[in-house]
């Protein structure tokens, strides 16, 4: 146990030199460490914004760290003293390469403590204003940046653009000396829009009377303010305190000039941009570092200013009303909450996909009952089209038979007619005989009339018409052509009909084509027999819990091995015939709820029955 | 000879177009009778007068077509006019064949109609002549005595009176004067008038 305890602290020895010896060494020529000083604390928005613009610019080159003074909230001579001490400590070791001061707090210190604490390394202010730089004596030479100036006409300006129907511009200054500097600037300023807005100062007054009169501004003004470091009682503040002590009180909206003021509640100003100064630093930082030592290079190029950008706060656009659209598009929007998708993101796409699924989903399935309903109804009409196309060609077989059922009306209405033509010309007075004559041609155009009426029920070409009828009607109705046409064939026929009620619900053409296939087949069947067997019979029958179409001959039956195939299509053992009436035939009389079957001795003839249930019950009674 | 007024025969079981053609013919001054169907027809005495048949195709029991059958079979010389509802081209065929004088569709124009039924009392009229014509010439071939009747046979199979009277046992004066008397009787002036005569002869029905 010993010994094992003694092999491992031996093994972390050589690890540990191993690792010394294969650490890579940096080399001092290679120094690529930049150290940030912010004035302010971390989470400054300014401060975010110019890092991300540091950093982008830099790129992967560099290796970057950020101190924070934390002004104003610590302030001090022994936080200055702690502090100095802290940082000399902290980097005694490892000094930056190059050092970047944001902010007048940051270069103040580092101008008072630079030489305990980064003698020789170069140094870049950023956001620094030029009238801090002009008040100080003139910067060493490996101190250079790009001073930034606040735009009081500009932030004017954008007051005036977000209200176009401002009238009155409140001016707010104080009673320090940078107070009433601001103000003279500002007097000379506000004449520039002298013709657009009443300008009016409240200058070096306590902030009591300031905040009562901001607090009865009508809703035609809009407020100005650099903010101020002390009121006209002598009271200190910080330019932002004061902003904020305005912004709340007043009635109207606030603008200032100071970026340091977005988020007190001033809608906001032009201001300059903290992310462009960061990418100005980034670039003499490069600039720095690819530099051959310590010894800056000239820069004569460097812009005289910062260039400036719109700022404002979304929350106080929405309070004032303001419309979006003129907020000036390179403006930089604050505090506009991110949109749902912007905050989850995940969730949205995933809620999204799932709609977009469910939505799938629910339109395929309304897709396929679409296609289903589709097709049921085009098998129903299909099955109209063919049970049309064969009342069609029944017709067609029936043509003599319907021909001679016209023309025998049609001849006697033309002879009779001659008659008169011939008894009117003789001269004679036969009136009684004329009036006879008339009488019947009226008679025998019912008649005639009566025939095409019954030929276009049967061949209209009409949607299905689904209502009770008495089976027995129908019959009756088709029994004239039935009988021509058995006349014409010299085929016997003969009619029962049931005596009691024969209800049946459904297609009244359709089951009348039902008979004439029936009809027409057991006729084809009598064909040729002798006399005493060529004779067909229809007869509807009716008992307590059915109602029947039968239809008989007497011809040579059906082959045993032909029954179970005698209702399907295309089978048939006519020389010329389809083989379609009978699976027609059955089509419909099963779209009626009924059933089809043939019975057949050889040599005896077929019998054809038609049942259905009895509809209704027994009771219902046939209209006499 | 006294020549009755021709009847019109109509048979059709449709009872209104068979008043209707009745009163047409009526009015137009033919002599017409109706029958409901063929064996309505049939159990009437055969009409022996002139006329002729109005005729229906199709009707219950025996149709048009067996009715003209019948009277071909009886030897019944009515000339037949068919009118059918529906003109099947088969049906026109067979009767047209059986020496029907037209085949006919109702509706049909009277002219059409009256024109077919005198061309069949026509040719009614002109058969009924044709029969007596052929009665006269029996008569008298009948009244022949047999020794004329021989001459004749052989005077028609084209033979000479010297052949004749070598034939017959007779001299040919003798032929010579009985043809002279037979065509006398049969009142024919040549032997090609003779042959024609013959020829009918042979025609006629027993």
């Amino acid at each position: 146990m010993c010994r094992a305890k003694h092999g491992s602290i031996l093994r972390l020895w050589v690890a540990c030199w191993l690792l010394l010896l294969f650490a890579p060494a940096a080399p001092a020529g290679e120094n690529r460490y930049v150290l940030v000083l912010y004035s302010n604390h971390r989470l400054l928005p300014a401060n975010l914004e110019f890092e991300a613009g540091l950093r982008e610019t830099l790129g992967e080159s560099a290796e970057l760290n950020a101190e924070f003074l934390d002004y104003p909230r610590f302030d001090g001579e022994s936080y200055m003293r702690a502090l100095t001490r802290f940082l000399r400590e902290k980097y005694a070791l490892r000094p930056p390469a190059v050092l970047v001061v944001g902010g007048e707090g940051a270069l103040d210190f580092v101008l008072s403590h630079r030489a305990e604490l980064f003698p020789r390394v170069p140094v870049i202010h950023a956001a620094v204003l030029r009238s801090f730089l002009k008040s100080r004596p003139r910067l060493p030479a490996d101190m250079v940046g790009v001073p930034i100036e606040y735009d009081f006409p500009g932030t004017i300006e954008l007051a005036l653009r977000l209200h176009p129907h401002a009238g009155r511009l409140v001016v707010v200054t104080g009673a320090s000396a940078q107070d009433r500097a601001w103000e003279a600037e500002l007097r000379g300023e506000v004449s520039r829009f002298r013709d657009r807005v009443s300008a009016e100062f409240l200058a070096g007054l306590p902030t009591d009377t300031v905040l009562k009169r901001l607090s009865e501004l009508s809703s035609d003004a809009v407020v100005f303010t650099p903010g101020y470091f002390e009121d006209g009682v002598g009271r200190q503040f910080s330019p932002r305190e004061a902003a904020r002590l305005l912004a709340a009180a007043a009635a109207a909206p606030v603008y200032g000039p100071f970026d340091t003021f977005i988020g007190t509640g001033i809608v906001g100003g032009s201001m300059p941009n903290f992310a462009a100064m960061g990418r100005q630093a980034g670039r003499l930082v490069n600039d720095r570092l690819a530099g051959p030592g310590p010894a800056p290079p000239a820069a004569p190029h460097l812009p005289e200013l910062m260039p400036k950008a719109v700022n404002v706060d979304w929350r106080q656009i929405r309070r004032w009303d303001i419309d979006p659209s003129a907020i000036p598009d390179d403006a930089i929007v604050r505090f506009k909450p991110p949109t749902l998708l912007e905050t989850h993101a995940t969730e949205a796409v995933v809620a999204a996909v799932v709609l977009l699924l469910q939505g799938g989903l629910i339109a395929g399935l309304l897709f396929e009952r679409r296609r289903r309903r589709r097709m049921e109804l085009s098998v129903h009409q299909q099955r109209c089209e063919l049970a049309h196309a064969s009342r069609v060609a029944v017709a067609g077989e029936l043509t003599g038979a319907i021909a001679h059922e016209i023309n025998q009306p049609l001849g006697a209405i033309l002879s009779n007619a001659d008659a008169a033509d011939l008894l009117l010309a003789s001269g004679a007075d036969r009136r009684d005989e004329l009036r006879a004559i008339l009488a019947d041609i009226r008679q025998d155009n019912v008649r005639a009339s009566e025939v095409i009426r019954r030929l276009r029920a049967l061949l209209a070409k009409q949607p299905v018409d689904w209502h009770p009828f008495a089976l027995n009607d129908a019959v009756r109705e088709l029994e004239p052509v039935l009988r021509a046409e058995a006349r014409r064939r010299g085929v016997g026929f003969e009619l029962r009909l049931a005596p009691t009620a024969t209800i049946l619900v459904g297609d009244r053409v359709q089951i009348q084509q039902v008979l004439i296939n029936l009809a027409l087949n057991a006729m084809d069947a009598a064909n040729g027999l002798p006399e005493a067997r060529s004779a067909v019979a229809v007869s509807v029958e009716r008992d307590a819990d059915r109602l029947a179409l039968v239809v008989r001959d007497r011809g040579h039956g059906i082959a045993p091995e032909h029954l179970p195939q005698l209702f399907d299509s295309f089978f048939t053992t006519k020389p010329r015939g389809m083989g379609l009436g009978l699976s027609i035939t059955r089509t419909l009389v099963e779209a009626h709820g009924g059933r089809i079957w043939a019975e057949s001795s050889p040599g005896a003839g077929a019998v054809f029955r038609v049942e259905w249930p009895a509809a209704g019950g027994a009771g219902t009674a046939e209209p006499a | 000879m006294t020549n009755p007024t021709p009847l019109i025969h109509v048979v059709d079981d449709d009872e209104s177009l068979r008043t209707a053609l009745l009163r047409l013919l009526d009015a137009a001054g033919f002599n017409a009778r109706g029958y409901a169907s063929v064996g309505d027809f049939l159990l009437q005495p055969p009409p022996d007068g002139p006329g002729c048949v109005l005729l229906d195709v199709r009707m219950p029991g025996p149709s048009g077509l067996d009715l003209q059958a019948a009277l071909l079979r009886q030897g019944n010389p009515l000339p037949v006019v068919f009118l059918t509802g529906h003109a099947d081209v088969a049906a026109g065929v067979q009767a047209m064949k059986a020496g029907a004088v037209d085949f006919l569709t109702k509706p049909v124009e009277r002219e059409v109609l009256f024109e077919a039924l005198r061309r069949a009392l026509g040719r009614d009229e002109a058969q009924r002549a044709g029969r007596a014509e052929a009665e006269q010439l029996r008569a008298a071939f009948v009244a022949l005595t047999p020794r004329e009747q021989a001459v004749f046979d052989r005077v028609v199979a084209g033979q000479l009176n010297k052949q004749i009277a070598d034939a017959l046992g007779i001299a040919e004066r003798t032929v010579k004067m009985q043809r002279a008397q037979l065509m006398k009787k049969l009142g024919a002036t040549s032997a090609a008038e003779l042959g024609r005569l013959a020829e009918r002869l042979q025609h006629l029905p027993d």
